[in-house]
């Protein structure tokens, strides 16, 4: 069955033997994912949190990212089961209890993608935009970007994606790649008030990461993740409990300097990394936000782009 | 492992047309490391997805290669007014030269040859550059144990940029029962363009890649090890290839050099390969050998035996046992589990 296909229109039990057999293709984006290791509670998470992305039952050509869902070893295939990601080369992961196959799953794309697809530039960054361009969001963990991203789909943005801000070497575009925006502890029940319960999976807890959820991307995001933009405002967000509403301009070294450390193959491309992030800076401004509250960082937002929001 | 994996993952034989053998060979590819020599050797259709993974291996090839050219500047640099002239080895030497077994090749580090009374002004040399002892091997029985029975001094990591340079003297470790005439390999080498640095002529080139597969170790990565030997024989000059066995004799080579080009013949069907190789070797010789290397490779159901069959071999080849004995020993009681150090990711 070499057809594309919303994943929700098959079966359970089509989807199980697929990830069975390690055929199950998923498409989103630039990349194209193998994906083996049938679980019940992987079945449980992709039939809710990747109803609407496009995938195969077996891929009709080769792919970038192969990710293997497996037991650390024989005995935990039986007893208090296991899960670790395993993306074909060593990587660090924890072996996690079964019922955290979602966040394995999640993780194990993470590392395909940041670690092997090097012909994009990849930054950790959430990505928003609307027909004007691109909203960059760089910050570490924790400082609030999921929910400004989160926030920002609620305003006419669509989702380019959460973790990753994909520049192209040879053009210094943004390459949509909406997988579903992964929520951490209180930052669930903040979006899911946003939002509404019907988009947010159920929330995995006790995780290495705390607790965890993920906000499912909407069809209208999907439709378009073949298509590149430019980039159009860098934000650097930073949420601080009780924090005065604040914007600090960057001039573009600055910002540069720091999307270089956010970024996980900066140093391996050289060169071409450089001139493709001056390339996607040229022309727009950069500014640090400072906030209390959501409300608050979408004023910002405001502000700076001299969009109303919708 | 299909037996024209090799073949096609060096470009000599198409690849194969089912989707799911297309991706097993890539899976295979990347974890043995030839992920990078496949995409420089096998042509992808323009726009495919094909032409895109091998991109992304391309891309961490060149950073290798970078950093490489990096490293011998500075070593150049590290080196000015002793006079001495080391020799690039390996990777390293594919790189400069160009070499077709260089071409998206992964180069972690940098291996040289130096004569053994020049190693200690090589060494401090290095360390005023800001190399210094590698933390993994930075203790009192490792230094000695590197210095008494060695090849090379431990591994040397710059402090600043990571990267790692080996300092050999000779090719095997002198504990190694077959000792290989470096001083005569050492007398034809040659200047790297416009260097103080110098690489092994053509045939010492081939003569140290099958040292180094088959004299040395357990045939770790034995697809890695055969690509690069294939590509390093498909370059040599018909005049050179036939000075091979006479030259491997010379520099006590044979069986390494007899064993590379049976696996040249046996794994990509090149017959002048197997025509010089039978007049190095009976054809009964080896057999076991032989038998294990093909099926490491293959990955075939006795792969398991042969992998522990070449693990033996190579201590065996590498010291006497009232060395390997308490060697073992000190290993096995220094061992803790999850001994190994977490890598940092910079990834959510």
């Amino acid at each position: 069955m070499n057809t594309l296909a919303r994943l929700g229109s098959y079966s359970r039990s089509d989807l199980r033997s697929a990830l069975k057999q390690g055929t199950l293709t998923l498409h989103l984006g630039p990349f194209t994912h193998l994906v083996s290791g049938a679980s019940n509670a992987l079945l449980d998470f992709l039939s809710d949190t990747y109803r609407d992305y496009q995938v195969e039952m077996a891929p009709s050509d080769v792919t970038d990212v192969l990710l293997s869902l497996e037991a650390p070893n024989l005995l935990r295939r039986f007893v208090r089961r296991q899960i670790t990601p395993n993306p074909g080369f060593k990587v660090p992961a924890v072996p996690l209890p079964i019922h955290m196959a979602p966040l394995a799953y999640e993780m194990g794309l993470n590392l395909s993608v940041a670690l092997k697809c090097c012909r994009f530039i990849n930054v950790h960054a959430g990505v928003v935009a609307d027909d004007s361009g691109a909203i960059v969001m760089s910050a570490a963990s924790g400082a609030g970007k999921s929910t400004l991203t989160a926030a920002l789909l609620q305003h006419g943005y669509r989702l380019f994606s959460d973790e990753f801000a994909l520049i192209g070497l040879d053009k210094p575009l943004l390459y949509p790649y909406p997988r579903p925006i992964s929520l951490k502890q209180e930052t669930i029940s903040v979006v899911r008030d946003m939002v509404g319960d019907s988009w947010i999976s159920e929330t995995v807890t006790d995780t290495p990461k705390g607790d965890i959820a993920y906000y499912r991307a909407r069809e209208s995001d999907l439709a378009q993740d073949k298509t590149p933009t430019a980039a159009k405002l860098l934000l650097f967000p930073k949420f601080e409990k009780g924090a005065r509403a604040m914007t600090h301009q960057l001039n573009p070294a600055e910002a540069i300097m720091r999307l270089v450390p956010a970024s996980t193959n900066y140093s391996l491309l050289g060169e071409p990394a450089f001139h493709a992030l001056t390339g996607l800076l040229k022309n727009i401004r950069a500014y640090e936000i400072t906030y209390g509250s959501t409300t608050d960082s979408l004023r910002l937002v405001e502000q700076i782009t001299g969009q109303k929001m919708l | 492992m299909h037996k024209s994996a090799l073949k096609q993952m060096a470009g000599v034989e198409p690849l194969p047309q089912k989707v799911m053998d297309r991706i097993t060979l890539i899976r295979y590819a990347d974890a043995n490391h030839i992920l990078g020599q496949m995409a420089s050797a096998v042509i992808p259709e323009k726009d495919s997805r094909l032409e895109d993974i091998f991109r992304n291996a391309r891309l961490r090839a060149e950073h290798d290669h970078r950093m490489l050219q990096f490293e011998m500047n500075r070593l150049e640099h590290a080196l000015v007014g002793t006079g001495i002239e080391p020799i690039i080895l390996k990777g390293g030497a594919y790189v400069a030269l160009g070499r077709k077994a260089s071409k998206g090749r992964r180069v972690s580090d940098l291996d040289i040859l130096v004569s053994e009374d020049e190693l200690e002004e090589v060494e401090a040399r290095l360390k005023l550059a800001g190399w210094a002892a590698d933390e993994a091997t930075d203790n009192p029985y490792d230094q000695a144990y590197y210095r008494h029975h060695m090849h090379e001094l431990p591994p040397l990591r710059h402090q600043k940029r990571g990267t790692v340079i080996d300092v050999h003297h000779l090719l095997l470790p002198k504990t190694a029962k077959s000792k290989i005439d470096v001083t005569t390999m050492r007398q034809s080498s040659v200047f790297l363009e416009g260097k103080r640095l110098k690489v092994f002529d053509n045939v010492d080139l081939f003569i140290h890649s099958a040292v180094h597969a088959f004299a040395d170790g357990a045939i770790d990565t034995p697809a890695r090890s055969l690509v690069e030997l294939f590509m390093l024989y498909e370059e040599l000059p018909e005049r050179d290839a036939a000075r091979l066995p006479a030259r491997a004799n010379e520099v006590g080579a044979s069986t390494p050099v007899s064993i590379a080009l049976w696996a040249i013949g046996r794994f990509f069907d090149v017959k002048n390969s197997t025509v010089h190789s039978k007049q190095m070797m009976g054809l009964k010789r080896y057999l076991v050998l032989r038998w294990a290397i093909t099926s490491k490779t293959h990955d075939g159901p006795l792969a398991p035996l042969a992998k522990a069959f070449l693990y033996v071999r190579s201590h065996y080849l590498r010291m006497p046992l009232r060395l390997l004995i308490p060697h073992l020993a000190r290993k096995a009681a220094s061992w803790r589990p999850n001994s190994q150090k977490p890598i940092e990711l910079p990834v959510p």
